[in-house]
């Protein structure tokens, strides 16, 4: 039986080769990113003060960061590539296997492709930690009698660490798919879905809570500190925090977002077709829409953040360009990875969508049509993620520019919001293109 | 006006090339009169579902023609099809293929959008009081029965007063009552609207609504029965190789 569910795994995986990879980069690249800072922390041990303390706060606070977003994004990716499968387990159920055999079959495919990416993540990571140690003290960081000193400890326990979100994910994925009776026709997901489950608006009033609160004690305490740099780490995960939080609750945020973009869409038919689709089955675009508000909130928030720090600090000082540099690197694998989630995210929801595509082509909707109401669909997304993510950066640009004298507004580098929302929705309506191109049917 | 509303000429379509050719259709002439019910039957593999897809150029045929009220439709781009099916074919499919977050009005609604006009509110909701659903022009296809879905996609097919409205095992899906309830509008809207309806069908019951029936063996056609009843189709059904070898 064993060896027979293993057999099944194995061959379906060959079948779907697109989610699995999606599965595969999301968690080798989650490894990665964990892994570098984790060996950072780890090398604090043998590192004499104060080199000890700032390996510490890169690599656990700079880290820590990444790691929420990592985990959210390999838990969501591997939650569309389950959700997706429902037909396939209704029929798997039908002719005979239990809920449990299932959720195995499930825990087996994600498990196999996870382990393979967390094992080539964590050999990436302990060559990634040696750059980033390199790159922190060229940058005069740390002393140069410092060295890197990190085994497989802090490596391993990212890779597990990421390999436990996969789990967790596939778990509840498995479990929503699993549950009620066995049938062939799955429901197609129609419209509103009832109301959002309580422990999800819990995290995200959580993350939400916790990132204003910091953002509160920046401007209330460190804000009066001496250390200048006091300030940078009670609000820099501000906005990452709040971005996150808010799209825990994107599918209701974009169920009421997409009301007011509906007035302003016009009434030809792609906007028709577009703002229905977004508004009724919220839940399907909510996975765009959550790494778009991350990224965009993720990068503002950090990017103006370094800039602000460049401005008012004295030109020069060693420390300040180090940690523009961090924070820069820091935004740019984020970045990365979020992009990689909205391509993601995008070539899963219109994959799901391909019967209903053609349906549509068979009425009559030229490809033309077809196409532009996706586009459409994105725009929409992307419209209502730059706005939620630049609220979320609000969470960090406004304390921090008020502990270092600015005020509310800060004095400059505010052409960075539109320039990070121009280049998001770009990627957005760049990804919607290529995934409808690649997957839309043609009825001949 | 033609009086013909669909007209197919020796039509022929094969798949494949070289020892793995199939044929799905060789050499099918039939025409469809204005105001006509018809049924097409045949067994699995007969050529009926290649038919219905040549007929709403939905697939390109390998030889022959096809004319829509008149016109010859065979080497339209693929451009003109998707007007000519927007504007001059209705559809009812076996799965209803309604846009789950449409409205049932809204859904009725959507070829005219589709060709870029203005919907006709009073026309979509006569059409929906006339296939009984006025009372749910706004509920989603979810919350609507099997039954009910079918009736909206009637409704729809019927907004563009088309040439022809082609279905494709409409009942396929439905219990018998819902199944006879979904019969008599398209025969309603034959007897009433003057519609042209041509239907794919396995079922003798289902073929029994029709004015006629049109029997496809092997891609050709086998026979004929006018005025059919359920049983002389399900007996005629039982013998369609005596058809083919007479």
């Amino acid at each position: 039986m064993n060896a027979a569910m293993n057999g099944l795994a194995l061959r379906s995986l060959r079948h779907r080769p697109r989610a699995a990879i999606a599965t595969f980069l999301a968690v080798l690249l989650g490894t990665l990113l964990i892994g570098s800072f984790a060996t950072l922390a780890e090398s604090s041990s043998g590192a004499p003060a104060p080199d000890d303390g700032t390996l510490v706060i890169l690599g656990a606070v700079v880290g820590g960061w990444g790691a929420l977003i990592v985990l959210f994004s390999v838990a969501s990716t591997v939650g569309i590539t389950t959700t997706q499968r429902a037909a396939e387990i209704g029929l798997l159920r039908t002719i005979g296997a239990t809920p449990r055999q299932a959720r195995r079959l499930i825990a087996r495919e994600t498990g196999a492709i996870a382990l393979a990416a967390a094992v080539i993540g964590a050999l990436a990571a302990s060559v990634g930690g040696r750059l980033l140690f390199d790159l922190i003290r060229s940058g005069g960081l740390v002393s140069d009698g410092t060295r890197y000193d990190a085994g497989p400890a802090s490596v391993a326990g990212a890779a597990v660490l990421v390999l436990a979100a996969a789990a967790i994910a596939a778990a509840v994925a498995a479990r929503r798919a699993t549950r009620g009776p066995a049938g062939v026709l799955v429901r197609e997901s129609g419209g509103e879905q009832g109301r959002m489950r309580w422990w999800r608006v819990a995290i995200a009033l959580l993350l939400v809570g916790y990132g204003i609160a910091m953002a509160v004690v920046t401007v209330a305490v460190t804000a009066h500190a001496d250390d200048p740099y006091a300030a940078m780490s009670t609000s820099g995960s501000s906005s990452i925090l709040v971005g996150l939080g808010l799209a825990v609750l994107a599918p209701v945020l974009l169920r009421w977002g997409a009301g007011p973009v509906r007035l302003l869409a016009g009434t030809s038919a792609t906007a028709h077709l577009a703002s229905y689709n977004t508004v009724r089955r919220a839940h399907l675009l909510a996975g765009v829409l959550a790494p778009v508000v991350v990224l965009t909130s993720a990068a503002v928030g950090t990017l103006v953040l370094v800039d602000i720090d460049a401005r008012t600090l004295p030109a020069g000082t060693p420390d300040s360009d180090t940690i523009a540099l961090l924070n820069n690197v820091v935004v740019g694998m984020l970045s990365l990875f979020a992009a990689i989630m909205v391509v993601n995210a995008f070539v899963a929801t219109v994959a799901h969508r391909r019967e209903e595509l053609l349906r549509l082509r068979l009425l009559g909707a030229t490809s033309r049509q077809v196409r532009g109401s996706v586009v459409a669909e994105a725009g929409i997304v992307a419209a209502i993620g730059v706005v939620l993510g630049t609220l979320a950066a609000a969470t960090t640009v406004v304390p921090f520019a008020v502990a270092r004298d600015e005020g509310m507004v800060p004095d400059g580098g505010l052409w960075l919001v539109p320039a990070v929302a121009a280049a998001v929705v770009v990627l957005t309506l760049g990804s919607a293109r290529g995934a409808v191109r690649s997957a839309a049917p043609e009825p001949v | 006006m033609s009086e013909t509303a669909l007209e197919v000429q020796d039509l022929t379509r094969t798949y494949g090339a070289g020892d793995n050719a199939v044929t799905a259709l060789a050499g099918v002439d039939l025409a469809f009169r204005r105001g006509s019910f018809t049924a097409v039957m045949g067994p699995s593999g007969s050529g009926k579902s290649t038919f219905l897809s040549c007929a709403a150029g939905l697939d390109r045929p390998t030889g022959g023609r096809v004319l829509v009220g008149g016109t010859d439709v065979t080497d339209w781009d693929e451009e003109r099809r998707t007007r000519l099916r927007r504007e001059r074919i209705g559809f009812v499919f076996q799965g209803f293929h309604l846009l789950p977050y449409l409205s049932a009005a809204q859904n009725v609604a959507l070829p005219s959008r589709l060709a870029g006009k203005r919907p006709d509110r009073e026309r979509v909701r006569h059409l929906l009081d006339r296939v009984g659903l006025a009372d749910r022009a706004h509920h989603l296809p979810g919350s609507l029965s099997g039954g009910q879905q079918q009736r909206v996609a009637i409704a729809r097919a019927l907004l563009s007063a088309p040439d022809v409205l082609l279905a494709d095992e409409p009942t396929g899906a439905l219990d018998s009552t819902t199944a006879r309830q979904v019969l008599g509008l398209l025969r309603g809207s034959v007897v009433d609207l003057g519609q042209t309806v041509v239907m794919v069908t396995h079922d003798p019951v289902a073929a029994s609504y029709a004015g006629e029936v049109v029997f496809l063996v092997d891609g050709r056609v086998a026979g004929r029965m006018a005025h059919p009843t359920a049983d002389a189709v399900a007996g005629q059904m039982a013998h369609l190789d005596e058809l083919v070898s007479a």
